[in-house]
């Protein structure tokens, strides 16, 4: 079944949109996995997740690995059907204009 | 919303350059191969001793170390993150994973019953060190080509709008 298509202005910001394209390929990541992959300092990266958990987007787990801590990430229901339907509008719109989209 | 046809689609671009990272940053590792490699030459090699000490520890040590290791690669521990396997594999990607198990099952245990038969002197260890060796060589492609499915089925896009995957293209 596909999303209906609905323009997201919390996700599509360039640093949240690649949080949460990368949080939907994963049944979860680690805090350090994801400033690593998307190249961000820990605080911008706190604010981040931060505003996406306020939206009800993605749920933050706190937990130790022996003594030290570890936070993971993962996208919530709503989340990912937030991204699937801003997906769908990004779609849109390019449809619209008559392009097709080819990866750099 | 106002946005421009070329700012979606750099948008659209940039969520698939991202989730194709995720899927090669948590990719099965060349060693974890050779790993398991390593576990079922020690298995062949306990099995040809025939000594029930050596059979008792090594057999369950090394299918444990094997077993481990695997959980650990479905699991992502110590990559730090999960892929979203059950709907980035699909069906092809199991049926891949599945039949490359049986192959090397088949092969091991092909080569080790041949040799036997044929009064070759520890036929277990020969035949488990050539299953681990086509398991060591050929694990990479397989890890290459469940990455190819993966990126085909990337979560969150469908193929409606001519969105291509950059490994098939290439």
């Amino acid at each position: 079944m596909s999303l209906p298509a609905k323009f997201d202005e919390l996700i599509h910001p360039p640093t949240r949109l690649a949080i949460v394209s990368l949080l939907a390929a994963t049944e979860w990541a680690d805090f350090k996995f994801i400033r690593d992959e998307i190249g961000l300092s820990d605080s911008a990266l706190s604010k981040q997740l931060t505003t996406l958990e306020g939206a009800g987007y993605i749920e933050i787990r706190k937990s130790f690995v022996g003594k030290r801590p570890r936070t993971s990430a993962q996208l919530t229901k709503t989340g990912r059907d937030a991204f699937g339907s801003h997906v769908a509008a990004l779609q849109e719109i390019v449809e619209r204009a008559g392009a097709t989209v080819l990866p750099r | 919303m106002n946005t421009h046809p070329d700012e979606a689609g750099a948008a659209l671009a940039s969520i698939q350059s991202r989730q194709a990272q995720v899927i090669r940053a948590s990719s099965v590792p060349s060693w974890y191969w050779w790993a398991v490699a390593a576990g079922m030459v020690v298995i062949g090699g306990a099995t040809d001793t025939r000594r029930p000490l050596v059979l008792g520890i090594a057999i369950p040590l090394a299918a444990i170390c094997i077993a481990g290791l695997t959980v650990a690669m479905i699991f992502g521990t110590g990559r730090g993150a999960r892929i979203k396997s059950d709907e980035l594999l699909g069906g092809r990607g199991a049926l891949l994973i599945v039949g490359f198990v049986w192959l090397i099952i088949a092969i091991t245990l092909g080569l080790g019953f041949g040799l036997k038969a044929a009064g070759t002197p520890e036929p277990a260890t020969i035949a488990t060190a050539a299953g681990g060796l086509v398991l060591a060589l050929s694990g990479p492609a397989v890890t290459r080509r469940l990455n190819q499915i993966m990126l085909g089925n990337r979560a969150g896009l469908s193929n409606r709008v001519g969105l291509t995957n950059p490994e098939q293209a290439q």
